[in-house]
C-alpha cells in the first residue's frame, strides 16, 4: 500500500518511512474559501430563486447539529454547504491530568447512546499503554457486550431517527406521487416483513403511531436488558475495564441472554427486507435518488470484536491481531480497499483545525509510532486539545468538529464499512456465519421463527444516503450472527472451565507509556490515544465517527462527508413555490450518516478547572458570512 | 381495611453533573428513611423516559407518581418548586422531538413527563418537586444554594407524597407562590 498525498513510503518489508528529501514532509498551504464564498454570495444577491436554508437544529438526530446551505430551487440543485458541530466535547481537557483508570469512566459519558464503545475503547487504549492482554473469556464478552449494544443503537437510527423520513407522512408531503406509487407497489420481500406494499410499510414508519416506530423503541428494551446482564448498566456500564471485565459470567448468564438475542434472529431478517425494499422502490421510482446523499466511497474504519485467540494488546501486533477481527480495519479509497493494516491505517490520520474553534497546539512531541512508522504533527499522539470560539463565519471557522483526514482525504465513517472492508479483505477468519466473497458478504442468519436465511450485501456501485441507510440494516445482521458466534466461544470456554475474565495489571507510575484503541461505534470508527506521563493522563485523545462525517472544510477547502454529500443531492422535492420548500433530500442525506453529536457540552477555563457547560453551545444562527 | 396507597418516587438527572444530579444522588438519602406501605423508590434516570415507558407499563397501576430533580427555568438558585402535572403535552412534532432525545440520551424532567404522558404510563396524580439548580459544571459535588435546599427538598417530596395533591398548583410558575 503506498500514500498519495503523505510523503510516506514503504519498504519491501512494508516498513513505512518518510520520502527521502522532503525538508518539512507535513507541512502544507492552505487555500481561502473567499472566492467561492463571494460567489455564492453574489448569486444569493442576483437571483431570487437562490436561497439559503439552514437547518439549526438538525433534528432527529443525536446531540447538536447545524446545517447551512445554499440551494438553486429552480436548478433543483445545492449550491454551497457548511456542517456544523454546535457543542464542545471536552472530555480531552476532563481527562488531562487524572489517573488512567479514570478515562474508561469519564470517557463514556461522552455519548448518551453508545458510551460502551468509549469504555471499550478507553480499555483497549489503556491495555496497549500498560500493557495487560484480557484472558479469551474477557474478550468474547467484550464483543458479545458490544454487538449488543449496536442492538440499541442501529435500529434506533433505522426506525426512529432515519426511518421516518421515508414515512408515509413524510413521503405523502414532500412527494405526493411516490407515495401514490407506493401504495400500489407490491414489497418484493413480502414474506419474510410482511407487508404487502411499500406504502403498508411507509405507513408503519410513521413517527409515534407506526409499527415499526413502536417495534423500534421496543428493541431497545430487548437490547438494553441483554447489555446489562454482563455491562451492569446501560448506556454507561460499569464493568468494562482495561484487562477484560470486572464481573463474572456463568452459563446461566449465558442463558439469560440468549433468550434475548434469539429475538433479535427475526427482527435482523424482517430489517434488511424492509430497507432492501424501500432502497430498490425509490430507484426504481426515480433514479435520480441514486444522486441523493451521493459522494465517492472514500471510507475508513479500524474494525472491531477481537479474535479472543488472537489479540495480544500490542501496537507491534495490531497488524496482525487487528486483521483477525471480525470486523476487518481498512481504508477504502474511491472503492477500493487500499490497506487492511491497522498501523498504515493509523499513521496516514491527521486531524486540521483551520475552520474549527481551537487553536494549534506545540510539538510534535512524537515523530513516529511505536514500531518506528512516520507520524504527522497533527496526529492524535501529537495533537491537543485547545478550545478557541473566535472568528466564527462560514469563510474562517465554524464547528467544534475538527477535520480529520488519512493521507489527506476526507474520509466517511459508517458501520457498513465493516461489511465492506470484510467483503473486499477476504482475510476474516471467522467463517461460522460469514462468508466473504470478494464483492459481498453472506451472513447465514440462524432459524428462529423465521427459517435460516442467508443474507448477501453487495458492495455498491454508488454510496449515497440509501446505501448507508440499507448498509445499515445489514450491519445489524451481522451484529447479530458475531453476537451469536462470540456467545458460542464464550459458552465454550466456560464449559472447559475456563472462566477467567480478568487479568490483574499494574499502573506504571514512572516512565512514558502511549497507547491506542481502534473499536467502533455504532456509526463505525471510533479511536482513543492516550499518553501516560509518571502514571497520569498528560495527553488523551478521542477521534469519533462523526467527527469524521461531520468535520467542517479541511486546510485546503474541500468539504467534509456530510458537506459533500449534500452537494452532490439533487432537489427532488416536489414543492409548489419556495416556501413550501422543506428540504428533504438534504435531511434524508444528512441523517443517512446517524449523525450523532457528542451530547455533552463543557470547556476547559485556561489554568482553572473550572468547566463552564453551556456558555459554548454555539448557535449557527449567529453566524455571518 | 382498605389497601395501602402505591405511589412511586423517582429521581431524575444526570450523574457527575453537580446541581443537574440532584435525582440520583438524593435518592439513596430517600431510601434510607421510612415511609408508608406501598410507596417505592427508584431512579428514572438509567436508560430515559423510553426504560420508564417499558418499566411503568408491566407495572401494576400507581396511584401517585412524584418526579423530583433539578429543572433549571432561571429561577433562583437553589429553590423548590412544588407542583401538580397538568397533564399538558406539546404538539406531534415537539413530541416526536422529544422522543429523539429520549433514546438518544438526554435526561430531563420535561422530557419524562412529555414522553411518559403520550405513551399514557401516568397515573392521573402526577406531583413535581423541582429544584433550581445554578451550577452545571461537571462533578459530584452541589453549589452552595443547592446544598442547602437538600433537606427541605426531602421534606417537599414527603409533602408530595402524603398530602392531597389538589392543594398543589398545577404549573411550575404557580408553585413559586407555594414553596416549603
Amino acid at each position: 500500500m503506498c500514500f498519495k498525498n503523505l510523503p510516506i513510503e514503504f519498504d519491501e518489508e512494508g516498513r513505512a518511512h518518510l520520502k527521502e528529501g522532503v525538508r518539512d514532509p507535513y507541512t502544507y498551504q492552505t487555500r481561502s474559501i473567499d472566492e467561492q464564498a463571494d460567489k455564492i454570495q453574489d448569486l444569493l444577491a442576483r437571483n431570487g430563486h437562490i436561497k439559503s436554508v439552514d437547518f439549526d437544529p438538525v433534528t432527529r438526530v443525536a446531540g447538536a447539529l447545524a446545517f447551512h446551505s445554499v440551494v438553486d430551487l429552480k436548478e433543483r440543485r445545492v449550491l454551497e454547504t457548511n456542517s456544523m458541530a454546535t457543542l464542545f466535547r471536552g472530555y480531552e481537557i476532563i481527562l488531562k491530568g487524572r489517573d488512567p483508570r479514570d478515562a474508561a469512566f469519564i470517557s463514556s459519558r461522552a455519548c448518551g447512546v453508545c458510551g460502551g464503545v468509549h469504555s471499550t475503547t478507553s480499555a483497549l487504549t489503556l491495555e496497549m499503554a500498560f500493557p495487560v492482554v484480557p484472558p479469551p473469556l474477557g474478550i468474547a464478552v467484550r464483543n458479545l457486550l458490544l454487538a449488543l449494544e449496536f442492538w440499541y443503537d442501529n435500529p434506533l437510527h433505522l426506525f426512529l431517527l432515519a426511518g421516518p423520513d421515508y414515512s408515509q407522512a413524510i413521503v405523502e408531503t414532500t412527494n405526493p406521487e411516490i407515495w401514490e406509487k407506493a401504495k400500489k407497489t407490491a414489497a418484493p420481500h413480502a414474506d419474510v416483513h410482511g407487508y404487502r406494499t411499500i406504502g403498508d410499510m411507509m405507513t408503519d414508519l410513521n413517527p409515534l403511531t407506526g409499527t415499526l416506530y413502536l417495534e423500534g423503541l421496543q428493541m431497545t428494551r430487548t437490547a438494553r436488558e441483554a447489555y446489562v446482564l454482563v455491562g451492569a448498566k446501560y448506556p454507561h456500564p460499569e464493568t468494562v475495564i482495561p484487562g477484560g471485565m470486572s464481573t463474572t459470567v456463568s452459563i446461566s448468564t449465558f442463558n439469560e441472554i440468549f433468550s434475548r438475542l434469539s429475538q433479535l434472529f427475526d427482527y435482523c431478517k424482517k430489517t434488511v427486507g424492509i430497507w432492501d425494499d424501500l432502497c430498490d422502490f425509490f430507484y426504481d421510482v426515480n433514479p435520480e435518488y441514486r444522486k441523493v446523499g451521493s459522494r465517492p466511497a472514500n471510507l475508513i474504519d479500524t474494525g472491531i470484536w477481537d479474535d479472543p485467540f488472537a489479540y495480544d494488546a500490542s501496537y507491534e501486533h495490531c497488524n496482525e491481531w487487528g486483521e483477525r477481527r471480525w470486523a476487518t480495519p481498512g481504508v477504502i479509497v474511491d472503492g477500493e480497499l487500499v490497506t487492511t493494516k491497522l498501523q498504515a491505517l493509523n499513521i496516514g490520520i491527521e486531524e486540521f483545525i483551520e475552520h474549527s474553534y481551537y487553536q494549534t497546539w506545540d510539538g510534535p512531541r512524537f515523530r513516529t509510532d511505536p514500531a518506528g512508522n512516520p507520524i504527522s504533527p497533527y496526529h492524535m499522539w501529537n495533537k491537543e486539545t485547545r478550545p478557541q470560539p473566535t472568528g466564527q463565519n462560514w469563510r474562517e471557522k465554524y464547528s467544534w468538529a475538527t477535520a480529520p483526514r488519512w493521507d489527506r482525504k476526507a474520509m466517511e465513517a459508517e458501520c457498513s464499512v465493516r461489511l465492506w472492508n470484510i467483503a473486499a479483505g477476504g482475510v476474516m477468519p471467522h467463517r461460522r456465519f460469514l462468508e466473504p466473497t470478494g464483492k459481498s458478504v453472506k451472513i447465514h442468519v440462524p432459524e428462529s421463527t423465521l427459517p435460516a436465511m442467508d443474507l448477501e450485501w453487495k458492495i455498491p456501485p454508488v454510496w449515497n444516503a440509501f446505501e448507508r441507510n440499507r448498509g445499515r440494516a445489514y450491519h445489524l445482521a451481522l451484529t447479530t450472527v458475531v453476537a451469536f458466534d462470540n456467545w458460542l466461544i464464550g459458552l465454550d470456554l466456560l464449559k472447559q472451565g475456563k472462566d477467567k475474565i480478568h487479568t490483574a495489571f499494574e499502573v506504571p507510575r514512572k516512565g512514558m507509556q502511549i497507547g491506542a484503541g481502534f473499536w467502533g461505534a455504532g456509526r463505525g470508527y471510533l479511536t482513543h490515544h492516550a499518553v501516560i506521563d509518571d502514571g497520569a493522563l498528560s495527553n488523551y485523545q478521542i477521534l469519533t465517527p462523526s467527527t469524521w462525517n461531520a468535520c467542517p472544510r479541511d486546510p485546503w477547502g474541500n468539504p467534509g462527508p456530510y458537506e459533500e454529500a449534500v452537494l452532490n443531492t439533487p432537489i427532488l422535492e416536489n414543492f409548489s413555490s419556495p416556501d413550501k420548500y422543506k428540504g428533504i433530500d438534504i435531511l434524508r442525506t444528512i441523517r443517512s450518516f446517524d449523525p450523532c453529536m457528542p451530547c455533552t457540552t463543557h470547556i476547559h477555563v485556561d489554568g482553572t478547572d473550572y468547566v463552564i457547560s453551556r456558555e459554548v453551545n454555539t448557535c449557527a444562527c449567529g453566524i455571518d458570512e | 381495611m382498605s389497601e395501602a396507597k402505591r405511589i412511586f418516587i423517582g429521581g431524575v438527572g444526570y450523574t457527575n453533573l453537580r446541581d443537574l444530579s440532584v435525582g440520583p444522588i438524593v435518592l439513596p438519602q430517600l431510601q434510607q428513611l421510612d415511609w408508608p406501605e406501598g410507596v417505592e423508590i427508584d431512579d428514572l434516570s438509567l436508560g430515559g423516559p423510553i426504560a420508564a415507558v417499558h418499566r411503568f407499563r408491566e407495572a401494576s397501576p400507581y396511584d401517585r407518581v412524584v418526579l423530583f430533580g433539578a429543572v433549571a427555568r432561571w429561577r433562583q438558585p437553589g429553590q423548590i418548586y412544588l407542583y401538580r402535572w397538568d397533564r399538558s403535552l406539546p404538539d406531534r412534532d415537539e413530541i416526536q422531538m422529544r422522543v429523539s432525545e429520549a433514546v438518544t440520551g438526554v435526561i430531563s424532567l420535561d422530557n419524562l413527563l412529555i414522553v411518559g404522558g403520550y405513551f399514557g404510563i401516568w397515573p392521573p396524580d402526577v406531583v413535581i418537586v423541582e429544584v433550581e439548580p445554578c451550577d452545571e459544571n461537571w462533578g459530584p459535588e452541589f453549589s452552595e444554594p443547592v446544598r442547602a435546599a437538600i433537606n427541605p427538598l426531602i421534606k417537599a417530596i414527603h409533602e408530595a407524597v402524603l398530602a392531597s395533591s389538589d392543594r398543589f398548583p398545577t404549573s411550575p410558575a404557580k408553585a413559586w407562590e407555594s414553596q416549603p
